[in-house]
């Protein structure tokens, strides 16, 4: 994939952090931001002495502007590898979590944020795991891994396990997967990651949110289970098939909603403008 | 009657464990789905697909059995009829075109009966309609036909079926009576049709005609040994022309009469024999319904039943199965989008 599907984003929360980056910081430092003015002989630097506001200072202070920092913060990518991630008719649906991590490569290179990249199917797969790195082409590798992975059914326990390496950190966390599995666990998760802010990419397949158009018999094999059903598709089971999706999505939606998070949908193919447009709403 | 099942080709039912071929699970026939667990549960959709193995099993057990040739194997069985054996002797000869009197041609002036006469009923075809009431009132007897002029003529070898004899007795009313009487040779005949049987009961000629024939001693002596060899008793329905011989006379001038010379030969033998003599419409019937009367002695026979074979049925449901397959296939969607 070419550079042009990176995406634009940027935290909408102050974070914590050293490195200077893009995305608002609480630190103090070099930065764009004015916090306030502070003494001189507080903060003993001259170059950011401010001469307007230490004449207008009744006491005859020399006055110092002190500045937030932007920082980058570490991203990582939380990514389902079960095996129902590799269903997807004209690309699977992993083939879309390696589209967005090659995006997000060169999108967090771009900003200088250090990308990381954690997996997990029914357990963590420690075998899929990259520690956050600075480095240009770690979106390529992760992609290349991705899409060479073969899953087992997803649960919510391997994403708990792979959830807590990130607990209480800071950054930001990209939880893609179908969510495809009971999501009573999904809560806690959710609080163990709640220093981070969190985006979680829904990623489900036109084929099986749209039925087809064509009335008929489907008979059917859950890739994860095995478990077979056949369904004789008529425009009654057309309509349970659109309320189940619906129903699925407004789960989702009270789910991450109960966090303050909002969730981004993909279907198909990775949208980067979309979540360019998604981080634009969040941090106006 | 038994009831079993026997097969042609038994050693075809070793394939019948292929006929289990479809309930192994192929990842083949399904689509793959992420999750089924949030699609809607369907009923229907899931009766089909717990119908659609069973009729592909279906489709192939019967068709290895339809192959193996199940069937009840030929047997014989041993009845017990009350009728009898009756061959029909029929005269077809040109005379029998002829019409008969009116019943109550005695009280007739005489001057007038040939104009009555020309308008009654055929003779043979009276004969017909009585044969064919007396058959279908007979339905234990077997019966065969035979029509005889100056041949005799098989139409309907012994059958316990009536249509077959309804319909020989109707093929008489084709085309017109033949040339030539020869009742001799239609008995040595008719003798002849019980020889390869089994005696098993009553056995009657019943000879319709309307004429004798003087017959040689050769031939005599043939039909006498003949008719006692076999034990046929021997009915003489007479059915007597205007103008000719009353059988019971003694009236010198009938003397030389063929049907006096018949029936005084007929009287001689040593078989039982009986002769109805019939001049109009109702005294003919009055004579078969005597016939029917005189024979009902127990009959007892062996009946062949034919190999009855099965396959038809297992061909039948396996080409359902296959229909119902191809319905269900026709429904089918090969993709999901």
């Amino acid at each position: 994939m070419s550079t042009s599907r990176e995406f634009h984003y940027r935290l909408p929360r102050r974070s914590g952090g050293w490195r200077p980056g893009s995305h608002p910081g609480s630190s103090l430092g070099a930065g764009q931001e004015f916090v306030s003015h502070v003494s001189l002989y507080d903060r003993p630097d001259p170059r950011r002495l401010d001469l307007r506001a230490s004449l207008r200072e009744v006491r005859g202070d020399w006055l110092v502007r002190v500045n937030r920092q932007r920082v980058s913060v570490p991203v990582h990518l939380i990514a389902d590898v079960s095996s129902s991630m590799s269903f997807g008719a004209p690309q699977s649906k992993l083939q879309v979590v390696a589209d967005f991590v090659t995006a997000l490569g060169h999108s967090t290179f771009r900003v200088g944020d250090a990308l990381g990249m954690l997996a997990f199917d029914a357990q963590e797969r420690r075998d899929l795991f990259v520690p956050a790195l600075l480095s240009r082409g770690v979106g390529e590798v992760m992609a290349s891994m991705l899409t060479g992975c073969k899953g087992t059914a997803g649960s919510s326990d391997g994403l708990e396990e792979a959830a807590l390496h990130l607990a209480g950190r800071h950054g930001l966390i990209f939880l893609a997967s179908d969510f495809h599995w009971p999501l009573d666990r999904l809560d806690v998760v959710l609080d163990l990651l709640a220093h981070s802010y969190i985006v979680p990419l829904v990623i489900w397949d036109p084929a099986e949110i749209q039925p087809p158009k064509r009335d008929g018999l489907i008979p059917l094999r859950d890739v994860e289970s095995g478990r077979r059903s056949t369904l004789w598709l008529r425009p009654s089971v057309r309509t349970r098939w659109h309320e189940a999706i619906e129903r699925r999505r407004a789960e989702l939606n009270a789910l991450f909603s109960a966090h303050g998070i909002r969730p981004f949908y993909v279907s198909g193919e990775f949208d980067n403008e979309a979540l360019s447009q998604y981080f634009f709403e969040a941090t106006a | 009657m038994s009831g079993s099942l026997a097969f042609e080709h038994p050693w075809l039912l070793m394939l019948l464990p292929l006929a289990l071929l479809p309930l192994l699970r192929r990842r083949r026939d399904t689509l793959a789905f992420p999750s089924t667990a949030w699609l809607p549960s369907d009923r229907i959709g899931r009766i089909i697909g717990w119908l659609w193995p069973l009729f592909a099993v279906l489709a192939l057990a019967s068709s290895i059995f339809a192959l193996a040739q199940p069937g009840r194997p030929q047997t014989q069985v041993h009845r017990t009829g009350k009728g009898a054996e009756i061959l029909v002797l029929l005269d077809r000869s040109r005379s029998m075109d002829d019409r008969m009197l009116p019943a109550n041609w005695r009280e007739i002036d005489p001057s007038l009966l040939l104009y009555h006469l020309g308008r009654g009923q055929q003779k043979a075809k009276v004969a017909r309609e009585l044969l064919s009431q007396f058959v279908a009132r007979r339905p234990d007897d077997r019966f065969s036909l035979l029509y005889f002029s100056n041949r005799p003529l098989t139409v309907v070898p012994f059958t316990q079926h009536d249509p077959v004899m309804q319909a020989g007795i109707a093929a008489g009313a084709i085309g017109r009576g033949l040339a030539d009487t020869d009742v001799g040779r239609a008995l040595i005949a008719g003798i002849a049709q019980f020889d390869q049987r089994a005696y098993s009961g009553s056995r009657i000629m019943l000879l319709v005609s309307d004429g004798g024939a003087n017959m040689d001693d050769e031939m005599m002596k043939r039909i006498r040994i003949g008719l006692a060899r076999n034990r046929i008793a021997l009915y003489w329905i007479y059915l007597r022309s205007y103008n000719s011989a009353m059988l019971d006379t003694t009236d010198p001038r009938w003397e030389n009469a063929p049907e006096m010379a018949l029936h005084r030969f007929f009287q001689t033998l040593k078989t039982p024999y009986r002769v109805y003599q019939a001049e109009d419409p109702e005294s003919l019937s009055r004579a078969v319904a005597d016939v029917e009367r005189q024979q009902n002695l127990p009959l007892d026979f062996m009946e062949q039943i034919p190999r009855q074979d099965y396959s038809r049925v297992f061909v039948a449901i396996a080409a359902f199965s296959c229909a119902m397959l191809l319905a269900y296939r026709s429904m089918l969607l090969r993709s999901l989008p």
